[in-house]
């Protein structure tokens, strides 16, 4: 437990300190509130909660792959390959909740007739989301450059596809749109069930995405025979 | 070089001889005396370092060495192939307890990989390895994180080892200091100096204690008095029973050493026979 805290300390640790990058965390889900403003309140809650997914997902990604170098030499000092990817991912969902705190006040503040428990749901289900979707993109790709174009094309499928189409159900933020429109519209209750299974599954599946490829790259291989001290 | 710096050399000089520590200390006050009460230029009367300290072995010999003890490192058969291209093949090396080992040859001859699977980070295409007890890595660069200051990086690898976070914290400051580096400050790696990063690289690879201790040319960026500390810090953890494999193209240090292994491939016959045991008796 120590070790999973300790891997979650210094992810928060190293993410504060990039303040250029918190800022940008901040300000990329303000300015997609923003310039939906004047129209659809719905359409600005939903393109903030893309924007916050959207930013939680870069910085995994790029935590992931700072850590590409250090993370085997962890490994070789104790730790297991469940202490690094969890660890990691506890620290993201740590400053993914840090960063939903004003986003969750800005539409109380702009006077939006919201259910706010499902504000705070969808953005619960965005951050839940994006830490292990930026993550796994960030351990699968490990150049930067390959990783943010990849984010960029899933975030503008998710932005453009018909929400009432079944392919949007692939898209990895289906579920925050889902709870939004029950937040928004006064939907009726469905709307939230299916979100929020939606979010639990899809934030399962990435998980176990990231444990495999994690366990399998920093596996025990087969060739070392590790013997006690005689 | 002045006279401190001399005796410095002389001190190191004497130690890489395994001249029993009293006796050193003795010949270093000696040496040091003279000087000071005689002055002049130390080059000029004792000459230089090394040839003084062979002088000072033929005449009152050496400490006898500690008996190598078991194997700690058995890296057997090692091939690597990168498509079309054999990087290694066949090469084999056995380190004991209380000894090092040089891994040396020409660029792009394999050496940094040998290294990688010696650590279980990459897989051969053939052979094995045996490691008996833990295992420490420092890589060539890379291995430390950006945002993060040195005590963090001890306590991070302190915390693998179940390592509470003041004695990895001390203890990390500890082997900082032994290669000359106050690692107390609050500077992130990325504002360290290269060297200064190679320092934090190396202290977080011996941090954990390791029984085998594997090191990618660790001492790139590390100016002259590092070096020296480098080499000294080694040889103490080499008389402690660690067993230690350096990758070098530092040809002079062999001397220094108790195994080598060359990887360079032979000009004619495809590869040179691996495994050379040399340098150091």
């Amino acid at each position: 437990m120590n070790r999973l805290v300790t891997v979650a300390e210094m992810t928060l640790r190293e993410l504060l300190r990039r303040r250029g990058v918190l800022l940008l965390l901040l300000l990329m889900p303000l300015t997609f509130y923003l310039i939906r403003r004047d129209a659809y309140l719905g359409q600005s809650v939903r393109s903030l909660l893309l924007g916050v997914g959207w930013a939680v997902s870069t910085a995994a990604l790029f935590a992931t792959t700072a850590a590409r170098e250090l993370e085997p030499r962890l490994r070789l000092a104790g730790y297991r390959p469940h202490h690094l990817y969890l660890g990691r991912m506890l620290g993201l969902w740590t400053v993914g909740l840090v960063i939903s705190v004003p986003f969750f006040l800005l539409p109380m503040l702009d006077g939006a007739d919201l259910r706010y428990g499902g504000l705070a749901a969808a953005l619960l289900c965005s951050v839940g989301v994006a830490a292990p979707f930026g993550m796994l993109i960030g351990a699968l790709l490990p150049r930067e450059l390959e990783g943010t174009l990849l984010l960029l094309t899933v975030v503008t499928v998710q932005m453009l596809i018909n929400p009432a189409g079944s392919g949007a159900k692939l898209t990895p933020f289906w579920s925050s749109r889902e709870i939004a429109t029950w937040s928004v519209d006064h939907t009726d209750g469905g709307y939230l069930a299916r979100g929020v299974l939606h979010g639990i599954a899809v934030t399962a599946l990435l998980a176990l995405g990231v444990a495999s490829v994690a366990t399998v790259r920093l596996r025990r291989r087969r060739h070392l025979r590790h013997l006690p001290v005689g | 070089m002045n006279s401190d710096d001399w005796l410095r050399a002389l001190t190191a000089e004497l130690h890489q001889r395994r001249v029993a520590a009293d006796a050193a200390r003795h010949v270093v006050a000696e040496a040091a005396t003279h000087l000071r009460e005689g002055g002049g230029n130390p080059w000029v009367v004792f000459g230089p370092p090394q040839d003084y300290a062979n002088a000072i072995v033929e005449s009152i010999g050496t400490a006898p060495g500690p008996r190598p003890g078991p194997v700690r490192l058995h890296a057997r058969g090692i091939t690597k192939r990168y498509g079309r291209q054999t990087v290694l093949r066949d090469a084999t090396l056995t380190v004991r307890a209380g000894q090092i080992a040089a891994v040396v040859g020409a660029n792009g001859c394999g050496k940094s990989t040998f290294l990688r699977i010696c650590a279980g980070l990459i897989s051969p295409d053939s052979g094995e390895v045996t490691v008996s007890g833990q295992l420490g890595y420092c890589p060539q660069s890379g291995g430390t994180a950006d945002f993060l200051l040195p005590d963090e990086h001890f306590v991070l690898v302190g915390a693998g080892q179940g390592v509470a976070r003041g004695p990895a914290r001390r203890a990390g400051r500890a082997a900082a200091r032994q290669l000359g580096w106050e690692a107390g400050g609050a500077v992130q790696a990325r504002h360290l100096s290269g060297g200064t990063r190679q320092k934090l690289n190396l202290t977080m690879s011996a941090l954990s204690n390791p029984d085998v201790l594997l090191l990618d040319e660790p001492y790139q960026g590390f100016d002259q008095g590092t070096y020296v500390n480098f080499w000294d810090q080694l040889r103490a953890l080499r008389d402690a029973g660690t067993a230690i494999v350096v990758v070098t193209h530092l040809l002079n240090q062999l001397d220094r050493v108790d195994t080598v292994l060359d990887l360079t491939p032979a000009q004619q016959s495809g590869w040179r026979t691996p495994g050379v045991q040399g340098g150091h008796p």
